[in-house]
């Protein structure tokens, strides 16, 4: 393709991003006083322990069952580390095991807080207009528990409609910051909240997407009515792939309504990791072509989230795995996607959310090769993970918004297990990162 | 070397079939087209097959319990004399049958189960049709069957080798297993393809003859069993279909030349089979062997720690998927305590949004029961958890009009000797109680008679370990819902009243069908070892 960068192209724009990343911080939990994760990446049985703890923490009714409950892990572990050992001999005594559970829950809390920006909206203001201030656009997401009733899918979409109230109305007296706010396209809301479909019903039914559809309808009109009045960005997550259908037809749906085609402005998510996401990305661009709309549809790209569910999910059944099994293979399908998005502007805007930096050096060095301004692209990053390449990207003129998750432990624990899991995961390109691979092999084609 | 005398290659190793995925569109309509032509041609036969000849009726009639207007198959009843004629033909056939290697035996089941992998999508459809099966259970059931099949092939290859026995100088000791002659089944209409055809092939695998007595409710998919069988090359007088009520069961249990009786089904006809069983008849040359499998009252536990967001969802899957009718559904949550409002919450409100409707639509959680004596069952006993308790929630949605549909209950505060909590309902009602601990609820598991299946959501190693030790039941799940056994991965049966502790789908099941002979032969002749 003619306006695909050059090898050279990415890796300047990879080299001046890595000069940018803030020293000693190469590695988020290089921050983290936490010897477990360390420990937790070079074993596999001691990361279940580990993570089974820290899942089961909001469940435990007192310091004494923590500290039992982690004891039970931790006898499950063939060759437990020295400080391990420590921790087992002092859950034998009732005074042991209330200290022991004390110092564990305050290690789940701490790490919780690095991934998770605040327990309400409004507590989580502050961090958002510090972000803002320092040039880093945001994306609130509400953690919950999940949605198995109706009084529940209610409740989460009141919480949603009271956060982009109070993010919309604080953000209000923000400082103006131009690259956040404007693109060649026009203006970009400041209040910016991403929502999940399966919180909006507890209907999702993966033979039957149409119920969960017509239940989660009402709610998610409801939010767009809001978002628009209160001129905020409404981004719609995507989930595993049992709801792929479901979330995509919703969607596509309710923005061919007339009453949405001159806002809000809205965002659908697209998985690299499905072997169709191609196919997916032609019916999203075939569907908004048909219904032009004012504010174009931002199209975040991610790897995809939930890979090893789907493939042990897949295996169970006997089926095929709707994602590539060879992370590469996830990776080239970025590059490539990320090069029809760009062309696809105007009719889209573009965000490209991932930690790789090579992936994010591809969408960088791919935007300037087809004339786009640095403006007319988004670079997204989550809150705890991507803080280093956060700053990277700001100290770099580029737009970059963060996905700031807002919650309590109990309703954070699910999401803070999937980012640790990811964190310690050994293909992951934090990981390469932190092991110090050479800049040129992190930077290298996949 | 002709190709009659070339050894059939060894099939690769056993894999479940794998279930639609039903989750992209076109395996759905795929369905949905079957369904469409099974309807046009409607109602389908089911004679009475005893040699290879078939003999149509009408005098037994099997209707979709969602609509009782609709005709599925007409039958023929089988009569006394049917039986003895497929006794007959089963003892006349049988011997060439046992006689034949393994290998011949196994691919005709092999055979059977390509039948029934070209036509899974009529299979499955008739399911729906007959049984009230919603579309991901109807092709479970069809795929459980394929596996039934498969994993016998490959159990009867494996026996053929005999048992090791230990050998010393001058003397040959080897242990064979043979056929036990003709195999009586007796199956239920809940698994209308999966369970007579598992029984029957685990029968025919190795070497028996075997007869079929379908539910009555569900002769249709009886028959297909055989037609499948008979199609993918099982000798005509080695496998037979007798349509019928309990009176054709009943006779087939008595008749001397039955050597063992497979069943699946309620716990009073289980016991009567046992009884009549023990007793030698006139001419009788046998002690029949039974292997059933028979009701429980299954109970998942819910400790303080458990993760409600995956418990809801559980219980909900366990207690009320096809209307709560499967062996292994949830009858009873034992929840601590310390969450038991917190869990009572949330479930009532997953069952308020459950939907009541037709099996063959895509959506539906909870179809009609199989008849109106079922769902007159149900009704009766949720009447008495309300007299007698609290009902703390229902489906909030209408029931169909027609068609033998229950709103699906769960019933709270009953009196710990209460029926409701005691006795097996087979429908969509589930019983809540609070516990002091784990302890309490394993006291409360152990008092049942009944052991078949049982849950366990609880996250402390701990306790996990200390339920298994104190669990009686024969299917033990650990976080996750307590039905959808995997054949080869969950092999399935119950203890206590539930049955006879066999594991259908397991590595031992097989042994029940054969009687092992030990040949032990001098091989020292004047000092010398021969």
């Amino acid at each position: 393709m003619v306006t695909a960068p050059t090898e050279q192209d990415i890796r300047e724009v990879g080299i001046a991003l890595a000069q940018a990343f803030p020293s000693g911080r190469a590695h988020p939990f290089k921050a983290l006083d936490d010897k477990a994760m360390d420990l937790a990446s070079q074993d596999a049985q001691l990361k279940a322990a580990l993570f089974r703890f820290v899942d089961v923490v909001p469940a435990c009714r007192s310091l004494d069952d923590l500290a039992r409950h982690l004891s039970g892990f931790l006898t499950e572990v063939d060759e437990p580390p020295p400080p391990l050992e420590a921790a087992m001999r002092m859950s034998s005594s009732r005074a042991g095991r209330t200290a022991l559970g004390a110092a564990a829950a305050r290690g789940v809390r701490h790490m919780a807080h690095r991934f998770i920006v605040g327990e309400s909206p409004q507590a989580a203001l502050g961090i958002l207009e510090g972000l803002w201030k320092r040039g880093v656009a945001s994306s609130v997401d509400l953690l919950g528990e999940a949605t198995v009733t109706t009084a529940e899918a209610d409740r989460y979409a009141t919480r949603c409609a009271d956060a982009l109230e109070t993010v919309a109305r604080a953000a209000r007296s923000w400082p103006p910051r131009e690259l956040l706010e404007h693109d060649a396209q026009g203006p970009l809301p400041r209040a910016n909240l991403s929502v999940k479909v399966s919180a909006l019903t507890p209907l999702l039914r993966p033979d039957a997407p149409e119920r969960g559809q017509r239940d989660a309808l009402p709610r998610l009109r409801q939010l767009l009515r809001r978002a628009k009045a209160l001129d905020a960005h409404l981004h719609i997550d995507m989930e595993s792939f049992d709801s792929r259908e479901a979330i995509t037809d919703l969607v596509l749906a309710l923005l061919r309504e007339d009453e949405f085609r001159d806002g809000p402005s809205t965002g659908v998510v697209l998985q690299a990791y499905l072997r169709d996401s191609p196919e997916l990305l032609d019916r999203i661009l075939d569907s908004i072509r048909a219904t032009p709309r004012t504010t174009p549809l931002v199209v975040r790209l991610v790897k995809g989230a939930y890979w090893d569910h789907e493939v042990v999910d897949a295996r169970q059944h006997g089926w095929e795995p709707p994602v590539f099994e060879v992370k590469r293979d996830s990776d080239r399908n970025f590059e490539a996607l990320s090069r029809r998005l760009l062309e696809a502007r105007p009719d889209v805007r573009v965000a490209i959310a991932s930690h790789n930096l090579r992936s994010v050096a591809h969408a960088v060095a791919a935007n300037r090769a087809l004339g786009g301004g640095d403006a007319d692209l988004e670079l997204q990053v989550l809150r705890g993970l991507g803080d280093p390449l956060q700053e990277a990207l700001a100290a770099n003129g580029l737009r970059v918004r963060t996905y700031c998750p807002v919650g309590d432990l109990v309703s954070g624990m699910a999401y803070l297990v999937r980012r640790l899991l990811e964190n310690t995961s050994n293909d992951s390109f934090l990981a390469d990162q932190a092991k110090g691979v050479a800049l040129d092999e992190l930077l290298a084609a996949p | 070397m002709s190709a009659t005398t070339a050894p059939a290659a060894a099939p690769p190793p056993f894999a479940n079939e794998p279930v639609l995925e039903l989750r992209r569109a076109p395996a759905r309509q795929g369905l949905l087209d079957a369904l469409a032509e099974l309807d046009a041609t409607l109602p389908v036969r089911a004679p009475v097959i005893v040699g290879g000849d078939r003999r149509e009726g009408e005098q037994l009639v099997s209707t979709d319990p969602g609509k009782p207007d609709r005709v599925v198959a007409l039958a023929a009843l089988a009569t006394p004399a049917d039986v003895d004629a497929a006794v007959a033909a089963a003892e006349r056939g049988r011997r060439a049958w046992a006689a034949a290697p393994a290998a011949r035996r196994a691919q005709a089941l092999l055979g059977a189960a390509g039948w029934m992998r070209e036509r899974r999508r009529t299979l499955a459809a008739l399911a729906v049709r007959e049984c009230a099966k919603p579309w991901h259970e109807a092709d479970a059931d069809v795929c459980e069957a394929i596996d039934f099949l498969e994993f016998y092939a490959r159990g009867a290859l494996a026996l053929e080798g005999g048992g090791r026995l230990f050998q010393v100088p001058g003397e040959r000791n080897e242990l064979t297993y043979r056929p036990r002659g003709v195999v009586g089944v007796v199956a239920p209409w809940n698994f209308p393809l999966a369970i007579p055809l598992g029984m029957v092939a685990a029968g025919l695998a190795v070497g028996n003859a075997a007869i079929l007595k379908p539910a009555e409710q569900a002769p249709g998919c009886g028959a297909m069993v055989v037609e499948a069988l008979l199609a993918g090359g099982v000798p005509p007088d080695v496998v037979a279909l007798l349509p019928g009520e309990g009176d054709v069961g009943a006779a087939l249990v008595r008749h001397p030349g039955v050597q063992t009786i497979a069943f699946t089904g309620s716990g009073p006809v289980g016991l009567e089979i046992l009884r009549v069983a023990g007793e030698v008849p006139p001419g009788g040359r046998h002690l029949k062997r039974v292997v059933a499998e028979m009701g429980g009252k299954n109970c998942v536990i819910v400790d303080a720690d458990a993760d409600l967001d995956d418990v809801v969802p559980g219980l909900v899957s366990s207690a009320f998927d096809y209307a709560g009718q499967k062996c292994s559904a949830a009858s009873r949550i034992l929840v601590h305590e310390a969450i038991h409002d917190a869990l009572l919450e949330r479930l009532a409100g997953a069952v308020a949004v459950l939907e009541v409707g037709q099996a063959g639509t895509f959506g539906t959680d909870v179809p009609a029961v199989i008849e109106a004596e079922a769902q007159e069952r149900v009704r009766r006993y949720a009447a008495m958890a309300e007299r007698d308790g609290r009902i703390a929630a229902v489906a909030e949605g209408e029931l169909p009009g027609e068609g033998w549909f229950c709103t699906p209950t769960v019933a709270a505060d009953l009196p710990r000797d209460h029926p409701v909590l005691h006795e097996e309902i087979f429908g969509p009602l589930l019983a809540v109680e609070a516990v002091r601990d784990v302890e309490d609820a394993c006291d409360r598991v152990d008092e049942l008679p009944f052991a078949l299946t049982g849950g366990l959501y609880a996250r402390n190693p701990h306790t996990v370990e200390r339920v298994v030790q104190r669990s009686p039941v024969g299917n033990l799940y650990v976080n996750r819902p307590i039905t959808g056994a995997m054949v080869g991965r969950q092999p399935f049966g119950g203890n206590r009243l539930s049955g006879t502790g066999t594991k259908a789908g397991g590595p031992d099941y097989l042994l029940h069908f054969v009687e092992p002979q030990v040949v032990t032969e001098n091989t020292l002749r004047h000092g010398l070892v021969i």
